[in-house]
């Protein structure tokens, strides 16, 4: 097989060498397929965010005007940003809470435990269109279920899905019945905690609330703070629960209110073609997305607790 | 490596295959894309006894693939594959709410289906931003134009040449159940003429128990709303008018909002809602289950009344007018069939866009669905036109409007709704809300 010329040149390369170009060889499908399927793109939606694209019969450079525009004259851009906002500060730390508190709950031993797990954890397998339509009904504010409870506790819920000061709530709300996929990773975290340290704690004389403050909590930081990294991302990505919850049919109704920014984005790509425009606002979430991240690993420095010691 | 071996892994790669399909499938909006195309191939040319060997293969695009519709249309393509040699058309479905995207997707990347099925209020902007193909060429060739309603003809026109051919259309009406009028005291055999006939019908309709309602006469809140009828009282005219400049405040608009707010005012808007929230399809259907008295839909609501009406005595009539002579005027939509940009096949294509708009095909999908079509002979067909609904529904078209999106503002609806909403919730007034969109769709027009 090997031709002469090819065994020579082998020979004059230095080991060293040979193993990086055969590490090279081996990691190139992937590093292929990031520039094809992810560099690639993402560079032209950076490209195309400059131009009046509208995917099928234009592209014009006209530099920053899509920016100007989103910043300056478009007010559902500035509208679908707060929605935005508000969800992400209120959702992500209630549902980090949430998760913690139910894996804590779920923390032990005791009879058909496994079936809890499984039934909390449950909601995080099912998604999409099926479950917001059931939650529609749930809170349907004569007939549906979770007024019917309020009512019982003479509390006279709100028209959720209705009143635009409730729609968000109401979404922040059906969120929190998916918070079993966080339980599973607290769940995991909180197994992991050595039994040694609780025992040292209770011969100081730690009481159960004192354990879990002192011991448990420092112990999970890693996953609280993967929890609120990964939440606010998520979070920042809302869209399916505007597009199909919004009254009657309508994207993001009542008053725009649950008019998320992937919502106004995907409205403006796919629905007037608008394409060069939303890559701007990709582009823009994703600067603000980045930006959070950063001060999130910053912060970390200050409260996450590796067990191996400081990083 | 052994047999065994080999099959294990393809045991594993089959279900990797499978999780990534289902999570394609939870991921999108419905059905999901991976699903659908399953579905396509596992019914590529189903149903068909023919072969396309030897034969120029159409793939045509629809969203068809209900219970009731698939057959319809997969007859349809079956009739055409039988009558001829030269071409074979091939039907595939996707879920209606992936296959816009998908196509423009194709499109862009030079791949389109031969055929489509689209929505007959954008053509124009698909046509002006090339995603589909001028097929005046054709028309001049064929002479077809002569067959369709011009009213749906003019849709499918950008700079005067046409981009599709209207297929089927629909228009809103009054079905009132005739038990209820007698009941009433009310004349069964005569639907309220104006609004405020309608409004003073409703009242002794309506049945309370106590505090609450059993049943409302009417609402126009009821799977019909201010969207309709503000173009009803203004004479038929939508947001803009003949020059294209936006009329959103216009007083006729006002009024229409202002007797959508004394009808809530009159029942309390807490019990329309709570109505509304309870409404179900087929039997769940309010004005099949007898809960509300006048309903307003589209014609082929005719065929739920049917199925799932249980032998319900019921009258159809048009929308009431704002006074004598002032027009009974509604809204329709409807669907056109054209060829995306870039199809490889076009004149091919062409043979089967011609036998889907012509009398037969028109008058089988008439027959079948109980749809209005854009084909006028085939809408007038005699055996179609000895169902007094039927019948009804195609005087209707009389003075039935389409609203095709402007080019220069085709999301203008996005700013016109919230202030429906808010005037709806009482957070402004009528004046200060359509004023409001009024400024905020002129901004969009003149694009600053």
């Amino acid at each position: 097989m090997a031709h002469p010329q090819h065994a020579a040149a082998r020979r004059g390369r230095s080991l060293a060498s040979r193993e990086a170009l055969q590490g090279f060889v081996f990691v190139s499908p992937w590093i292929l397929g990031f520039l094809l399927f992810t560099a690639g793109p993402m560079l032209f939606s950076l490209y195309a965010s400059f131009t009046n694209y509208d995917i099928t019969s234009q592209m014009a450079w006209i530099g920053f005007k899509n920016y100007d525009t989103m910043l300056n004259h478009d007010p559902l851009f500035w509208k679908s940003l707060r929605n935005t906002l508000y969800f992400v500060a209120i959702s992500v730390p209630l549902q980090t809470v949430a998760g913690m508190l139910l894996a804590v709950i779920l923390n032990r031993r005791m009879l058909g435990i496994r079936l809890f797990r499984t039934v909390f954890y449950l909601p995080s397998v099912l998604s999409g269109v099926g479950v917001y339509v059931l939650w529609m009904m749930l809170l349907s504010p004569s007939a549906g279920l979770v007024n019917l409870a309020l009512s019982w506790l003479g509390i006279d819920g709100p028209a959720w899905l209705t009143d635009p000061a409730w729609t968000k709530n109401a979404i922040i709300l059906m969120k929190l019945w998916g918070a079993g996929s966080m339980m599973l990773l607290y769940l995991a975290s909180l197994q992991g905690v050595p039994n040694k340290l609780y025992e040292a704690a209770e011969l100081d004389g730690a009481g159960r609330l004192r354990k879990f403050w002192h011991v448990t909590l420092p112990m999970i930081t890693p996953v609280i703070f993967f929890e609120i990294v990964t939440g606010f991302i998520g979070g920042f990505q809302i869209f399916q629960e505007g597009y199909v919850m919004g009254y009657g049919n309508d994207p993001g109704a009542p008053m725009n209110s649950l008019l998320f920014y992937n919502l106004h984005m995907f409205l403006k790509a796919f629905k007037v073609f608008d394409m060069g425009y939303a890559m701007a606002m990709a582009w823009f979430l994703f600067l603000i997305v980045l930006l959070l991240t950063l001060i999130n690993l910053t912060l970390s420095r200050f409260w996450v607790h590796y067990e191996g010691g400081e990083q | 490596m052994s047999f065994k071996h080999l099959k294990k892994v393809f045991q594993l790669t089959a279900v990797a295959s499978l999780v990534s399909l289902l999570a394609a499938c939870s991921g999108g909006t419905s059905g999901g894309p991976a699903a659908a195309q399953a579905d396509a191939a596992a019914n590529s040319g189903s149903g068909s006894s023919v072969s396309p060997e030897g034969r120029v293969v159409l793939d045509y695009w629809t969203w068809w693939g209900s219970e009731t519709r698939r057959p319809i249309i997969e007859k349809l393509v079956d009739d055409f594959n039988k009558s001829q040699d030269k071409i074979f058309v091939k039907h595939s479905y996707y879920p209606y709410s992936d296959i816009f995207t998908k196509e423009l997707a194709a499109v862009s990347a030079g791949n389109p289906p031969d055929i489509m099925m689209n929505d007959i209020n954008t053509v124009q902007q698909r046509a002006s931003k090339n995603q589909a193909m001028n097929l005046s060429k054709y028309v001049e060739r064929d002479k077809v134009q002569d067959r369709f309603f011009p009213e749906l003809w003019n849709t499918v026109l950008y700079n005067g040449d046409p981009y599709a051919l209207p297929f089927n259309t629909d228009t809103r009406m009054m079905f009132y159940n005739k038990d209820d009028f007698k009941e009433a005291g009310l004349d069964p055999d005569k639907f309220p003429d104006t609004w405020d006939e309608l409004e003073q019908a409703a009242q002794k309709l309506d049945k309370k128990h106590g505090n609450t309602y059993t049943r409302i006469g009417y609402s126009p809140q009821f799977n019909s709303d201010w969207n309709l009828l503000q173009l009803n009282f203004d004479g038929g005219r939508n947001f803009f008018d003949e020059s294209g400049k936006p009329v959103v405040n216009a007083p006729a608009k006002a009024e229409a909002m202002q007797y959508i707010l004394d009808n809530a005012k009159r029942l309390g808007q807490k019990n329309i809602d709570a109505f509304k929230a309870d409404f179900g399809s087929q039997q769940a259907n309010p004005f099949l289950s007898g809960r509300v008295s006048i309903w307003t839909d589209v014609t082929n609501f005719y065929t739920q009344i049917r199925d799932y009406g249980d032998g319900i005595n019921f009258g159809v009539a048009p929308l009431p007018e704002t006074k004598e002579g002032a027009g009974h005027w509604s809204v329709g939509g409807g669907f056109v069939i054209e060829i995306p940009y870039g199809a490889k096949h076009p004149d091919e294509a062409w043979e089967f866009l011609k036998y889907m708009t012509d009398v037969e095909a028109q008058t089988y999908w008439a027959e079948k669905n109980f749809d209005n079509v854009a084909n006028k002979e085939a809408s007038n067909s005699s055996e179609l036109m000895s169902n007094p609904v039927y019948k009804a529904s195609v005087e209707n078209l009389a003075h039935t409007k389409l609203t095709p999106n402007p080019l220069n503002a085709p999301d203008y609806m996005n700013l016109i709704n919230p202030q429906r909403d808010a005037i709806m919730l009482g957070q402004t007034s009528i004046q200060d809300g359509l004023n409001k969109a009024q400024a905020d769709v002129e901004k969009l027009v003149s694009g600053k």
